[in-house]
């Protein structure tokens, strides 16, 4: 079945399930393996194997207790119903363990800002009735607990659109560039893993992107219908993003106190240091964007390559460090009122006393022009470049985030919280 | 060959659901193939209890009863066995399909389809096939910490654990005892609130953050539970979501886009040049760092010297 993860046989959840057929199959003689294995939630081939078992089950192994289950690959027939009495087929009570799964599950779906009313009614209903059926199995469901996190407008035009096929119109922020940019995509499913993201068609580059909902300035939902060209569906659960081998390195130090990079990127290695740093290394198909996280660290740790990139934090430092050196009377005072009219010199570079700052319109000029050389060769960061159907790159193009991989994330809400 | 474990879990719950009178352990082992080929009493012994130990995991009631003559007897009493009636309408049942499917941690999927198969067996409707319905929408948990299955039984059955824990700036893990009250999934990452008994106070833990082993020891919870264990709020605070002051920053025109999400007032000074106003809390001042010569920060002056402290170790080098 599309879509879900296969696991591995497990005796338990086997046992579990063939208890809960057993009730299911007295009820309905001639069910089609078809059916039941979508009731089941499981695939025909574990629904047979579960089949394979069952005759050799029942309350004694002698004189015909043996269920007489039998399956000609198409109908299940249950010959011998009465091998068991009526009151033993009855269905079980939900486990501990069953309810808090379900119930957390259930309880985490339901805050999904963006999923629609009528959903979250029946959820809510169902989530009562379950709690009240399990009875005291529920109570250690509350020791658990699930939060997920989505713009509630921008999730619920992505699954109108969805739903009504039609196409979107969407402002997008990316961190790598801090720009804004316009686009029109063609949606095909929301996913939630920590954050919410739309995979998306995007009729701009012509490729598949996945957009994090948080990164969504402005959405509209155009007339036009969405015609996303059919795709394979790739199995999100492990990972958005990996950095794919061709990707250049980048070498980072860090002290004790940046040692949370290697929570947050994903890494090839992470050598300790003496002082109690680590010497991470990881790959990163823009690695331009990682001014911010070398601006971000301050002394906890410096980008040591590509030096172009340790360069340019440098660099956009000093010029930071200029709006403050520049003269007291330029810039108001902590506590001037606020209503002061802004003082006519702007901290442009160019108006400071700073003799190796070259001019820059905005902000230092690495990101954009640094990846595009880096990165594909292309005309485009490479960041920008996470398409299936194959890019500049070509090889093992790996299909990435638009707004750049994990590797390369700003944490625009996630900060970590270094206290822990 | 030898018989699979399930098989021989599927015949013990079939007998003891089946049976009005408690039966032995002789009974069983003679109604039971795979306990017949057990081998010594001693096997079939272990095997026994481990089988009867899985079964009530999975939700099973087994009554232990002494008869006259004073032999122990077992039996699945089917009043306390039985789901209690209840009945959902088909979009309730889609409801429950998409939220049984969001797990990505095994013993918690498996878990999870197993209530929903129960509530198949007694009649959930089945007119919406859950795996198709929600289409669009894909909500998963993550779980990819190997301390979490361990925590979270150690959190259901009220057991204190061991474990060693790297504090984020910490080169070295330390051990902590603690009594594990709730776990937390926020953004993506699971935390632990509990007890920490070396330091005599509430703590809250990120999951990844612990290396090694998590140890289930014995004996009781030293402190009490409270009703309401609050993780979130403290991550969220450590995160900078909590801010209880307000910062004066300039920034250039166009850029910084998240700043001005977060902002409560934007004033722009048509110098190319805007000034805002942003919630202050944890970390901010690393985040305005973020955005280089973009940004200048008016007040407080203790952020503003926090955030040229910070560019001046950049600037160096």
């Amino acid at each position: 079945m599309a879509g879900k993860p296969a696991r591995p046989t497990n005796a338990i959840d086997q046992t579990r399930r063939m208890l809960s057929l057993v009730t299911y199959l007295r009820e309905r003689p001639g069910a089609r393996v078809e059916d039941v294995a979508r009731a089941f939630g499981i695939t025909e081939d574990e629904l047979i194997s579960d089949l394979d078992v069952l005759p050799l089950c029942g309350t004694s192994f002698r004189g015909g207790d043996l269920l007489d289950i039998d399956t000609d690959g198409d109908r299940i027939w249950w010959r011998n119903p009465g091998a068991l009495a009526a009151e033993a087929a009855e269905p079980l009570r939900i486990a501990a363990d069953e309810a808090t799964a379900l119930l957390v599950a259930a309880r985490a779906v339901s805050t999904l800002p963006g999923l629609r009313e009528g959903d979250r009614q029946a959820l809510l209903r169902a989530t009562a009735k379950v709690e009240a059926a399990a009875g005291e199995a529920a109570g250690a469901s509350s020791r658990l607990s699930v939060t997920f996190e989505s713009e509630g407008g921008v999730f619920a035009d992505v699954d109108r659109a969805i739903s009504e096929r039609r196409r979107l119109w969407i402002r997008y922020y990316s961190p790598s560039r801090d720009e804004l940019s316009e686009r029109e995509i063609d949606p095909i499913r929301l996913v939630s893993v920590g954050h919410t993201y739309v995979e998306a068609w995007c009729r701009r580059s012509e490729a598949r992107r996945t957009f994090r909902l948080d990164r969504v300035a402005e959405i509209k939902i155009l007339d036009e219908p969405s015609a996303p060209p059919e795709i394979e569906l790739r199995d999100l659960s492990e990972a958005l993003v990996q950095p794919a081998a061709e990707d250049p390195e980048v070498v980072i130090e860090v002290g004790p106190g940046g040692r949370w990079v290697a929570e947050y990127y994903p890494h090839d290695s992470a050598e300790e240091l003496p002082d109690g740093g680590l010497r991470i290394t990881l790959r990163a198909p823009d690695p331009g964007s990682l001014r911010r996280l070398a601006l971000r660290l301050g002394r906890d740790g410096r980008i040591v390559s590509p030096q172009d990139v340790a360069d340019s934090a440098r660099q956009a430092a000093r010029e930071a460090l200029l709006a403050y050196d520049a003269p007291q009377d330029a810039y108001p005072a902590p506590d001037r009122p606020r209503a002061t009219p802004a003082p006519q010199a702007a901290p442009a570079p160019d108006s400071a006393p700073a003799p190796d700052s070259a001019p820059a319109p905005k902000a230092a000029p690495a990101p954009k022009g640094a990846a595009a050389q880096t990165g594909t060769g292309g005309t485009e960061p490479r960041t920008d470049a996470g398409s299936v159907t194959g890019t500049a790159t070509g090889v093992g193009a790996v299909p990435r985030p638009d707004s750049g991989p994990r590797a390369v994330r700003d944490e625009m809400y996630d900060r970590q919280e270094q206290g822990l | 060959m030898a018989i699979a474990k399930a098989e021989r879990l599927m015949n013990l719950a079939l007998c003891l659901l089946g049976t009005r009178r408690p039966l032995s352990k002789r009974e069983l082992r003679e109604s039971i193939e795979a306990y017949l080929e057990a081998g010594s009493d001693d096997s079939f012994n272990r095997m026994f209890e481990r089988d009867k130990d899985d079964l009530r995991e999975l939700g099973l009631v087994i009554e232990t009863v002494e008869n006259l003559d004073g032999e122990v007897g077992y039996l699945a009493r089917r009043d306390s066995n039985r789901l209690p009636p209840i009945t959902l309408d088909a979009e309730e049942a889609a409801a429950l399909g998409l939220a049984a499917k969001v797990w990505q941690q095994a013993r918690l999927a498996g878990a999870a389809s197993g209530a929903l198969q129960k509530l198949r067996a007694a009649g959930l409707p089945e007119g919406v096939d859950p795996y198709e319905a929600h289409g669009a929408l894909e909500p998963r948990i993550p779980v990819h910490e190997a301390a979490f299955e361990p925590l979270m039984l150690a959190c259901r059955d009220r057991r204190p654990v061991t474990f060693d824990y790297r504090k984020a700036t910490a080169a070295r893990p330390e051990p902590r005892q603690v009594e594990p009250w709730a776990l937390e999934c926020w953004r993506g990452h699971w935390y632990l609130a509990g007890w920490d008994r070396d330091r005599g106070a509430e703590r809250v833990f990120r999951l990844s953050r612990i290396t090694g082993k998590v140890r289930a020891r014995n004996g009781a919870y030293t402190a009490a539970v409270p009703d309401v264990v609050t993780v979130r709020e403290t991550v969220a605070g450590w995160a900078g979501d909590i801010a209880d002051r307000t910062a004066l920053i300039r920034l250039r025109s166009g850029s910084g886009y998240p700043l001005r999400a977060k902002s409560a007032s934007v004033r722009e000074l048509g110098d190319g040049w805007d000034e805002l106003e942003i919630p202050y809390g944890h970390g901010l001042d690393a985040w305005l760092v973020e955005f280089g010569p973009d940004v200048v920060v008016l007040e407080p002056a203790e952020l503003r010297a926090d955030v040229v402290d910070r560019l001046r170790a950049v600037a160096k080098g």
